[in-house]
């Protein structure tokens, strides 16, 4: 069950902390165009075990959400504030070494290009057991036996000789295997996956995700599965937290986020996902424009220029105010200035569009 | 693999065939008659027909580069028709009647000279440029950074002819700290510190455009390293920030960066012209400008033989070792 | 004296910018008492004789890669000729050490006992040698190996490059082989030197050995032979006398055999590379009235980068105090060294010199392709000269000049009158447009299209601008035709290459104007750019050659100077100045005028 708590609530320091807490995270990069804000006061919390899927798209500041919990922020020259509790213990106030010892074995990240993530220079089987190495004294030669195991566990034929292969002799598909058996082999409690099958053909996607939540299962691993297509959501993740301009704009259940979304941009992202069986009626424009740029982002609303429905609220509050993140249902909390009925029924005649479009 | 050096290595051939050949032809149209230049004051049509002769430019320029070759392997025989025959034994790039001997010998005498410049100041540079190269990317942004990246601005800036005399004036002439440059014959062995006195301000010289080229080069090829995904897998995993940089970062960023400097440092073999000048080094360089300025075919082809080579062999080199630090390069 | 294309190649190499390094040849010149040796005072490079300025080491610093050649047949410029004469290689007759330059264009007997004997007639000289001469195994040098000397010459297939007037003036039959396709056609005479044999008898005939006697039979009068046998007349040992000698290729192009106070120890070229005399042990002083020999080493550095040499004697410290340049100063370190360029400043007082070179510089017209007197004369009376003179210096570069015998070959010269009335009135330095264009009309034909010829440097560059545009003042449209240095010679030798007049620049081989006119305005002299065929001006240098008294032969030869100049087979633009310098402790620093040189055998280090 997913906790969301607002950003002003969460200076009071609970007892007992779930799992995964974020409170009121900040990250910035100084660039040479000025300070880009990617992620602006960002609180969650997700429970053991549970998979979270984080949706927007890019430059939403899913995936810098996601190296801030790695604390992979500062080496990209990033500024982090806020907290990360992860099993109880707090990590932006780490050592760098500190938090480098968790990297790997408490928790671990696969990401979007399997053949760049991988060093091209060393064998895979290599590339692993210098994950083990780096966490566990144990010998060269068990590492190496663990490894093979884990290459053969995520579904890598002929394991014994792909263990010696390098990167660039494997297919897209194995290579994120490999990613994933790197991730796993040191069983972290938490795995997160950077839109893991977004650079994979489409056939190859379904057995990625299929080996995630196999694994996941087998693992006890809490998953935070960070994408940009809704469209996969749904079979693997429990909760869903939509980003958008560094800030969470809907957060909920996968079943309310599918069913009863309210936020205008989470209902363009349904709106957007592909499907066969479909073709988009012309009046449905899912959404225009592009993501607001991180340096420079609107007043008031930040979807506000994408936005279909603005015009619906009274004093132009979307052109000035910012909006807040406030429940709407218990578990489902919503960033947006129309009334709440309003925002129903919008999604309602959405929903009866892409209903209809499906007949 | 071995398929792989056979074919490089017979392209190799037949380019060095193509660029003596070419030597020979563009030779041969030159506007000036080098039998009426080598033929002095009292001159007549007889004198110079018999210079053509001697030079063995009254043959086609084809039959001269059979010869050419075929004294390589065979040694040749130069004024056969004369009481006084020149013998050139195998392997015989040719006799250099301006200089009066023998172009191997004139080419194995100067070589040393310029490989223990090309060396000393390959070391220098490179020592230089990845070090500080390497901390401006690390420090990227702060005040070394900056530091670096100036002096490299400044270094990159300045021609190696301002260097070599600013240096020459200032350390030699004003400060009195090393003496006159001097080559002996049997540097560096015989006499070290002589050779260190003289080579370390060519070594300077030489290396302070590339360095400052490689320093701008290093950093930039590391900063790029560096947001390559393999580095943040490498830190997602955990490794060491030192093990992240260096087996990593390093790795894969100083890899092109070795390799193109075999090729600076195989042209740097050829002759570093300007540098020998100033600090009076017999050199190829100063050999070559010699020969090319004077007309001096023999001497040109020699010389263009052996530094062609020298590049064609240092890029064969280059490429086969990058194919074994590179997996991705090596060919089945 | 010819400058090889070695000397081309250092020019480029070195970026020297001195003009007469592109010059086509040197040589032997009187200068001119007007002209200021630049002496320090009480510099009096007499040594005093209680003082032993024996030892030490002379150093000279070099851009130049190598010698042109030491083989003493072969030798031919003045810089090889001085300083191997004064070491290595004695001649029959050679010239007096003295800052003066009428003293030191004096003939004396050298290996002779005296400046020799001519007949009668000037067809035959005879030179008896010293006793005591040796060569530096200590064996005899003889009148056979003068001979043998003088008729390696002739072997003109391997000994190239070097002076002939063996050939041009001994009384040998000229080669009878005249089919081009016979490779013996190639001989300049029916003697083919001695190592060929063939027509030993005829040079036999020619060159005579009575005990320590030789005589020369000559095919003509000349009257200054005395002066001939200072070039390529140098003994080499007869291999019948001196087996152990050789004479190889290799021998004697790196390392002749020395009959003088030095021998050679090293010889290396190039960049780097060094020359290195010590002293001949078998060389008997009681032998040689004129070197004075000193130093107990020279070295000669080669490859010195122009500017680092001149900031290395501007030191003077270490073994550069005893350091000479070889070569001259750059032009943007002059006005370090001098006040004026007649006066050293102060720090340099008594070790720079400026004085005439032995060029003169010109612009030879190809007579043939502007065949009209009148469009010649058009083409003198337009040009600058003075800009140009400007351009390459101003008063260092020298002075404006009036034809191409020099002040300083002494009683050879005269004013022509060139600018003054030569052509029916006063020509300015700046140019007569006007008058150019009056000349054009009087011509009765259009002035032809022209291109100018020259080896490219910078400063020629500037030069051809200067040219094209003083030219277009008079309406004469020039094209500048720029050649790379090293080919120049090459190109406008060419009677099909060359266009219709270029740059060059000329210096006598001895004291002589004969070495002069003949070889620029005969094709008999080799160097014949302007194509002159007129007969009865050949047949005036003829007859001035013949001429044996002295006085009566320099009037002919000022007086065919002055005619070239009336016909312009040349446009006359500067008489060279050139200046040098040497370190603080080597004595005497003066320019020697027969070879525009170091005085190098009376030179001494001091302490």
């Amino acid at each position: 069950m997913i906790n969301v708590e607002e950003r002003e609530g969460s200076a009071e320091p609970s007892p007992e902390r779930p799992f995964l807490s974020i409170e009121n995270l900040f990250v910035s990069f100084n660039t040479e165009d000025g300070v880009v804000r990617a992620i602006d006061g960002v609180s969650l919390s997700l429970e053991r075990g549970r998979t979270l899927a984080v949706v927007g798209e890019s430059g939403s500041g899913k995936s810098v959400t996601a190296q801030a919990i790695m604390g992979l922020v500062r080496s990209m020259g990033g500024h982090v504030s806020g907290e990360i509790w992860l099993d109880g213990q707090e990590l932006n106030g780490l050592q760098p070494e500190e938090v480098q010892a968790l990297r790997g074995s408490e928790m671990a990240m696969i990401f979007q290009d399997p053949m760049s993530s991988l060093h091209p220079f060393y064998r895979v089987g290599d590339q692993i057991v210098e994950a083990i190495l780096a966490h566990r004294k144990i010998g060269k030669a068990a590492a190496r036996k663990e490894t093979l195991e884990m290459l053969k566990h995520v579904g890598i034929p002929a394991a014994e000789r792909r263990i010696d292969a390098y990167p660039h002799q494997l297919s897209g598909g194995m290579r994120q295997r490999v990613m994933i058996g790197m991730a796993l082999i040191n069983s972290p409690q938490l795995l997160i996956a950077d839109e893991p099958t977004t650079a994979l053909d489409v056939t190859v996607q379904a057995q990625i995700l299929e080996l995630i939540s196999t694994l996941k299962e087998e693992f006890g691993t809490t998953v935070i599965l960070i994408t940009h297509d809704l469209g996969i959501v749904a079979d693997v993740a429990d909760d869903v937290a939509v980003m958008y301009g560094g800030r969470l704009v809907e957060v909920g259940q996968t079943s309310t986020i599918y069913e009863a979304p309210e936020m205008p941009y989470t209902l363009g992202l349904l709106s957007s996902i592909p499907r066969m069986d479909r073709e988009l009626p012309k009046r449905l424009d899912p959404i225009r424009g592009n993501p607001p740029s991180p340096i420079n982002l609107p007043p008031g609303c930040v979807f506000q220029p994408r936005c279909n429905y603005s015009d619906r609220v009274a004093n132009g509050a979307c052109l000035s105010v910012r909006p807040e993140l406030l429940p709407t249902a218990p578990g489902h909390l919503v960033r947006c200035h129309l009334p709440a009925e309003e925002r129903q029924q919008i999604s309602a005649d959405v929903r009866r569009i892409l209903a209809g479009a499906q007949r | 693999m071995a398929g792989y050096i056979v074919r490089r290595t017979l392209g190799m051939v037949v380019l060095l065939v193509l660029l003596t050949l070419a030597v020979f032809v563009l030779f041969s149209l030159m506007p000036a008659d080098p039998a009426r230049l080598t033929c002095g004051k009292a001159c007549s049509p007889q004198i110079i027909e018999n210079n053509r002769h001697r030079l063995e430019l009254d043959i086609p320029p084809v039959e001269q580069y059979q010869r050419f070759v075929s004294g390589i392997f065979f040694g040749r025989t130069y004024l056969a028709d004369t009481k006084r025959p020149l013998e050139c034994e195998a392997p015989c790039l040719g006799y250099s009647f301006l200089r009066n001997q023998e172009v191997l010998d004139l080419i194995t005498k100067a070589a040393p000279v310029t490989f223990w410049l090309a060396i000393g100041g390959f070391v220098t540079w490179m020592t230089v440029g990845l070090v500080f190269g390497i901390v401006a990317a690390l420090k990227r942004g702060r005040w070394q950074d900056r530091t670096v990246m100036g002096i490299a601005l400044v270094g990159y800036s300045l021609p190696s002819f301002f260097i070599g005399l600013v240096l020459y004036f200032f350390v030699i002439l004003f400060l009195h700290l090393l003496p006159n440059p001097q080559w002996k014959a049997g540097m560096p062995f015989k006499d070290l510190g002589g050779f260190v006195q003289t080579m370390l301000l060519p070594w300077i010289t030489i290396a302070t455009l590339n360095a400052a080229f490689y320093m701008r080069l290093t950093r930039n090829q590391v900063l790029e390293v560096f947001g390559e995904d393999y580095v943040r897998t490498a830190r997602a995993k955990g490794l060491k920030e030192r093990t992240v940089v260096v087996k990593h970062a390093l790795r894969a960023g100083l890899t092109p960066i070795v390799t193109a400097a075999g090729l600076d440092l195989a042209y740097l073999l050829g002759g570093a012209i300007i540098t020998e000048n100033i600090f009076n080094l017999p050199g190829l360089g100063s050999l070559a400008i010699g020969s090319v300025i004077a007309s001096d075919l023999p001497l040109i082809s020699g010389i263009t033989l052996i530094a062609a080579t020298l590049i064609i062999v240092a890029n064969l080199v280059v490429d086969l070792l990058y194919a074994v630090v590179d997996p991705r390069v090596r060919v089945g | 004296m010819p400058r090889s294309n070695a000397w081309l190649r250092r020019a480029l190499v070195f970026g020297t910018t001195f003009a007469l390094v592109l010059a086509a040849c040197g040589g032997s010149t009187t200068p001119s008492p007007t002209t200021t040796v630049t002496q320090g005072p009480g510099d009096t490079p007499a040594p005093t004789e209680e003082v032993d300025h024996s030892g030490g080491t002379i150093y000279m610093l070099t851009a130049a890669e190598e010698f042109d050649d030491i083989d003493p047949q072969r030798a031919y410029t003045g810089e090889d000729l001085a300083f191997f004469g004064a070491t290595i290689m004695r001649s029959l007759t050679s010239f007096i050490y003295d800052p003066d330059a009428g003293v030191a264009n004096t003939l004396q007997g050298d290996l002779a006992t005296d400046t020799g004997t001519a007949s009668p007639d000037a067809t035959s000289w005879s030179f008896t040698l010293r006793d005591g001469l040796t060569w530096e195994d200590g064996s005899e040098l003889t009148c056979e190996d003068v001979k043998y000397g003088v008729s390696r010459t002739f072997a003109n297939d391997v000994i190239v490059n070097g002076p002939t007037y063996a050939v041009q003036y001994l009384d040998i039959p000229s080669n009878p082989i005249t089919d081009e396709n016979d490779p013996k056609s190639g001989f300049l005479s029916a003697y083919y030197g001695p190592y060929d044999g063939t027509g030993q008898a005829d040079f036999d005939k020619a060159v005579s050995c009575d005990g320590k006697t030789i005589t020369f039979k000559l095919n003509q009068p000349v009257a200054d032979f005395n002066y001939t046998v200072t070039l390529g007349f140098s003994p080499v040992p007869d291999p019948t006398g001196h087996p152990d000698l050789e004479d190889t290729v290799e021998q004697y192009t790196l390392r002749p055999w020395s009959n003088g106070p030095y021998k050679i120890d090293e010889y290396t070229q190039g960049n780097g590379g060094h020359l290195i005399l010590v002293r001949n042990d078998a060389w008997d002083p009681a032998s040689d009235p004129i070197r004075k020999a000193y130093p107990d080493v020279w070295q000669v550095d080669f490859g010195i980068d122009a500017k680092v040499m001149d900031q290395r004697l501007i030191a003077s410290e270490g073994d550069d105090a005893f350091a000479i340049q070889y070569g001259s100063i750059q032009p943007e370190n002059l006005s370090t060294i001098f006040t004026d360029p007649e006066t050293p400043n102060a720090d340099f007082a008594g070790r720079a010199t400026s004085d005439f070179d032995p060029f003169a510089r010109y612009y030879w017209i190809d007579t043939n392709k502007v065949s009209n007197e009148k469009h010649r004369q058009a083409m003198a009376v337009a040009l600058d000269r003075d800009a140009i003179r400007a351009n390459l210096g101003g008063d260092y570069a020298g002075a404006l000049g009036d034809g191409v015998i020099k002040p300083n070959l002494g009683d050879q010269y005269a004013e022509t009158g060139m600018w003054t009335d030569l052509f029916g009135q006063a020509v300015p330095d700046t140019g007569d447009p006007e008058f150019a264009k009056q000349l054009i009309a009087d011509s009765g034909e259009p002035m032809p299209a022209l291109t100018w010829d020259y080896p490219q440097t910078a400063v020629r560059d500037q030069e051809a601008a200067i040219l094209v545009a003083s030219f277009g003042l008079a309406g004469i449209t020039v094209t500048p035709n720029p050649i790379p240095p090293g080919q120049y010679y090459g190109i406008v030798f060419d009677d099909e290459a060359a266009h219709e007049f270029g740059w060059a620049g000329w210096g006598p081989d001895w004291p002589n104007a004969s070495t002069v006119i003949g070889p620029l305005f005969t094709d008999k002299g080799g160097w014949n750019l302007s194509r002159v065929h007129d007969e009865d001006f050949v047949q005036g240098v003829q007859d001035a050659l013949a001429e044996l008294n002295h006085a009566a032969q320099a009037k002919m030869w000022q007086d065919l100077n002055k005619l070239a100049m009336e016909r312009v087979y040349v446009i006359p633009t500067t008489f060279g100045l050139s200046q040098t310098f040497g370190g603080t402790k080597v004595q005497p620093l003066y320019q020697w005028a027969p070879y525009g040189s170091w005085p190098y055998a009376e030179m001494y280090v001091t302490p």
